[in-house]
């Protein structure tokens, strides 16, 4: 099943509490950590709440999540091969 | 020394275990949690009431009482002896949430309203529990810098005695489980699943743990005269901040270092004179690693044999630096080295093999390390008692006050308390909402309302000088406790699952101190003070030991605390909350530095909620005496006044500045004290408060500090800031023109 990128830009946005940011400011290739969103450590722990809330994706050690979080397009990808599992 | 933890109830059972590496990690039983309840913990299974520990009391209350006992009684201390002079300090930062866990799960599972276990949440509340039970009259203060707090704690005992402020100290650290915890270090995915491998190269993280260990701190005088047994000397001690991250330690291990350099700085020791170290070692990957890393840049390819004993204990957090240094004590007096479970392979990161099996050595030196979120590092250094100390004492100072910054004091407004308490309304001293406008995005969607209100405090107060060393001390009362009962409810209502990684840092109650550190580079000391209605005080005594220590160019002290619909809720049933007595919230931060007879009129730096004032070089008003301790109840006036005048002269002393307003029972004390004083001084002394305009709660006093400041600049005579708690502290801090 594909997934709709729109939808997780903004699962991302509400998880995250992104102020002033709506889905279309987010390029889906652009890096969500450091440079492009500013995100954090942290942050890539709520994105791990968030995929098991959304997609019920667990992820147990944040190394396996670490390349899925590269950005929109990589976390996509993640999600829809978590799936078709 | 007194100690219980998982693998045992006393020393002689806690040393069995640490000599034979034995795990004390087991299932979780405390409490149910199907989501990790598999996952080992070093959880105490005995009864701690079989065990003595008194009814009322909350779970951490229970282990530090048990632990502080068998201190007095191996240390064969009767504290009545010298009571005005023994004094208590703990590292606690759980608190009593274990029991305040139960009333909130009560109140939204079965609608059923028992708020009596929330009376001893704060994390003080073990400070009050033993200093009431076995009277002690010296000061009583805890710290709260998350899993540093134990060995912080006993290092600024081991000031308070250096100071003169008491004689002797039990000092130590108390922490108990919890869900908050509990749920929070998951969320993190800090926690291993087989149990902590500390420095094994397929670590994965910590295990939790709980316990309390207590040590009797003595000065050597009182030890020879009363003909104590000493079984170790505390020879140094160094405390640092990495300013890095909330939870993440320096990469490189910066601050981990710096905090081992001072202890070696405040022992007059080498590195080479250390013959152990009681590694933080908690087992996460970033952790160990950056430990490993300070190791070999403090001591070269001469690393001395060091270990874990988490695996033992489990990570009991604020605990964990007092049990440990009760190992370390043991260590010195047994000449064994204790090994490191869960060390099976090298990490080829780390390079370095922590000790394997127990052996012999002959140690002289050894060195306890304990970091914690936000950066928080401490490290102690316990030496054998035949050594001659050549710790370096404290300069006499005073300081001088540089500025002062403020979010508050709180409009007064109607406010209603939210479910799940029941519904009503109070008349508070609100904030309202902070203007967040100056902070980062990131300030703005990361940070909590209580560290916002620090951090803009500290905004408004003039920025230390380039490349001064900066402490930072933020005293609270309630600590976090809005983004504490967040996560609890949070946890309670979705049984587990959604945990909320991003606010569990924001629930320690140093967090404010941390990220006021990383804004400013504050490198020094960081630390949460906490003693009720005296934890302002608290933060003052403990930036001015850096001052006089010479650890730091400039502090930062202060306190902050916040509204919560708990503490409302639960004060108006139990009626303390009236139209007079309102509760606040609001943080100020001070900036002082020693005493260096720079004199200005300072009128451009007057405390203000504006812009920061420009620094103009000149200071505001000096604080030149600083007592904190613990009063007599029955209130015993003349015992008090004779407190007060041995440590402060009155000739210039022209008002006093006292928590009156608040809670109405502390009321007559401060009358009969400003009466007693001005008959003592032979004119009237002004009584002035500040409650009315504040509000009662933990950091008021240093809304009252900043009165007091104000007033001294602007009438250039003195002023005393005299404070109480309801729950036993008082404290006194003179402040000069």
């Amino acid at each position: 099943m594909a997934i709709s990128t729109t939808e997780l830009k903004s699962a991302i946005i509400a998880s995250l509490n992104l102020q002033d940011i709506t889905p279309d400011k987010i390029d889906d290739d652009a890096p969500l950590f450091g440079a492009g969103l500013g995100l954090d450590s942290i942050d890539a722990l709520e994105l791990v709440v968030m995929l098991e809330k959304n997609y019920r994706i667990v992820i147990k050690d944040i190394e396996e999540g670490r390349p899925a979080f590269q950005s929109v397009r990589t976390l996509a990808a993640f999600i829809e091969a978590k799936q078709a599992t | 020394m007194g100690i219980v933890a998982a693998p045992g109830r006393n020393v002689t059972e806690v040393w069995q275990a640490v000599a034979h590496g034995t795990c004390g990690l087991k299932p979780l039983t405390l409490f149910p949690s199907p989501r990790y309840g598999q996952i080992p913990v070093g959880e105490i299974k005995q009864d701690l009431i079989e065990l003595g520990a008194p009814l009322r009391s909350s779970r951490s209350d229970k282990l530090a009482w048990l632990a502080a006992r068998d201190a007095l009684r191996d240390a064969k201390l009767n504290p009545a002896e010298n009571a005005d002079r023994t004094g208590i300090l703990l590292g606690c930062s759980v608190g009593g949430s274990f029991d305040s866990e139960r009333f909130l799960i009560n109140l939204m599972k079965r609608g059923i309203m028992r708020p009596r276990p929330t009376r001893f949440h704060e994390c003080a509340s073990a400070v009050d529990l033993i200093a009431d039970y076995f009277g002690l009259f010296g000061p009583g203060l805890a710290v709260a810098t998350a899993c540093s707090s134990g060995a912080l704690a006993i290092a600024a005992a081991a000031e308070l005695i250096q100071t003169g402020e008491a004689d002797v100290m039990l000092a130590g650290g108390t922490d108990s489980l919890s869900r908050t915890t509990w749920s929070g270090f998951h969320s993190l995915l800090l926690v291993d699943a087989a149990g902590c491998r500390p420095f094994d190269v397929a670590r994965s993280g910590m295990s939790f743990g709980e316990g309390a260990a207590v040590l009797v701190l003595e000065s050597e005088g009182n030890a020879v005269k009363r003909g104590a047994t000493i079984i170790a000397r505390l020879s140094g001690w160094g405390a640092s901040c990495d300013a890095h991250h909330a939870t993440q330690p320096h990469p490189e291990g910066a601050g981990a270092l710096a905090a081992m350099q001072s202890a070696l700085r405040r022992a007059n020791l080498p590195a080479a004179a250390i013959d152990y170290v009681n590694a933080h070692g908690t087992g996460t990957r970033d952790n160990d690693l950056a430990e490993a890393k300070a190791l070999k840049q403090l001591f070269g390819d001469r690393v001395p044999p060091f270990s874990s004993t988490k695996r033992i204990f489990g990570h009991a957090l604020a605990a964990s630096g007092a049990l440990e240094a009760v190992v370390c004590i043991e260590a010195l007096r047994r000449g064994q080295l204790p090994p490191n479970p869960g060390f099976r392979e090298m990490d080829p990161a780390i390079g370095l093999a922590p000790v394997t099996a127990l052996r012999a050595a002959a140690l002289t030196h050894v060195m306890s390390n304990s970091f914690g979120f936000g950066g928080n590092n401490a490290a102690l250094i316990f030496s054998q008692p035949d050594t001659t100390p050549q710790t370096r004492s404290l300069r006499p100072i005073s300081v001088s006050v540089i500025g002062i910054g403020m979010t508050g004091p709180g409009k007064v407004m109607r406010r209603a308390i939210e479910p799940p308490m029941p519904p009503a309304e109070l008349p508070v001293h609100a904030c309202g909402s902070l203007d967040t406008s100056s902070l980062t995005p990131n300030q703005r969607r990361r940070l909590s309302r209580f560290i916002q209100m620090a951090l803009l405090a500290a905004r408004r107060c003039p920025s230390p000088a380039a490349n001064d060393r900066v402490a930072v001390a933020l005293g609270t009362g309630f600590g976090a406790i809005e983004e504490g009962s967040i996560l609890l409810e949070n946890w309670i209502a979705k049984d587990e699952r959604e945990p909320m990684p991003a606010r569990f840092p924001g629930s320690v109650h140093n967090a404010p101190a941390a990220q006021v550190a990383i804004e400013l580079g504050a490198h020094q000391l960081n630390s949460a003070p906490t003693a009720g209605e005296i934890s302002f005080e608290g933060a003052l005594w403990q930036g001015w030991c850096q001052l006089a220590g010479d650890e730091a160019d400039c502090a930062l002290v202060g306190a902050v605390d916040e509204l919560n619909k708990y503490p409302l809720g639960i004060g108006k049933r139990w009626g303390f909350w009236t139209e007079k007595t309102r509760p606040g919230e609001g943080a100020v931060v001070a900036q002082i530095v020693a005493d260096r007879s720079r004199r200005g009129n300072g009128a451009e730096s007057q405390p203000t909620t504006e812009d920061p004032p420009p620094h103009v070089g000149g200071y505001l008003a000096r604080v030149t005496s600083l007592r904190l301790g613990r009063y007599r109840r029955p209130f015993d006036t003349t015992r008090e006044v004779e407190w007060i005048t041995a440590a402060v002269d009155l000739t210039n002393v022209a008002a006093i500045f006292s928590g009156a307003k608040g809670w109405p029972v502390l009321d007559e004390y401060f009358e009969s004290i400003v009466s007693a004083l001005s008959a003592r001084a032979g004119r009237t002394l002004a009584h002035l408060t500040y409650k009315q305009d504040c509000g009662e709660f933990g950091a008021a006093s240093a809304f009252g500090f900043a009165a007091a400041v104000e007033w001294v600049r602007q009438n250039q005579h003195s002023a005393l800031l005299y404070t109480l708690s309801p729950r036993g502290g008082k404290a006194i801090c003179l402040l000069e023109p």
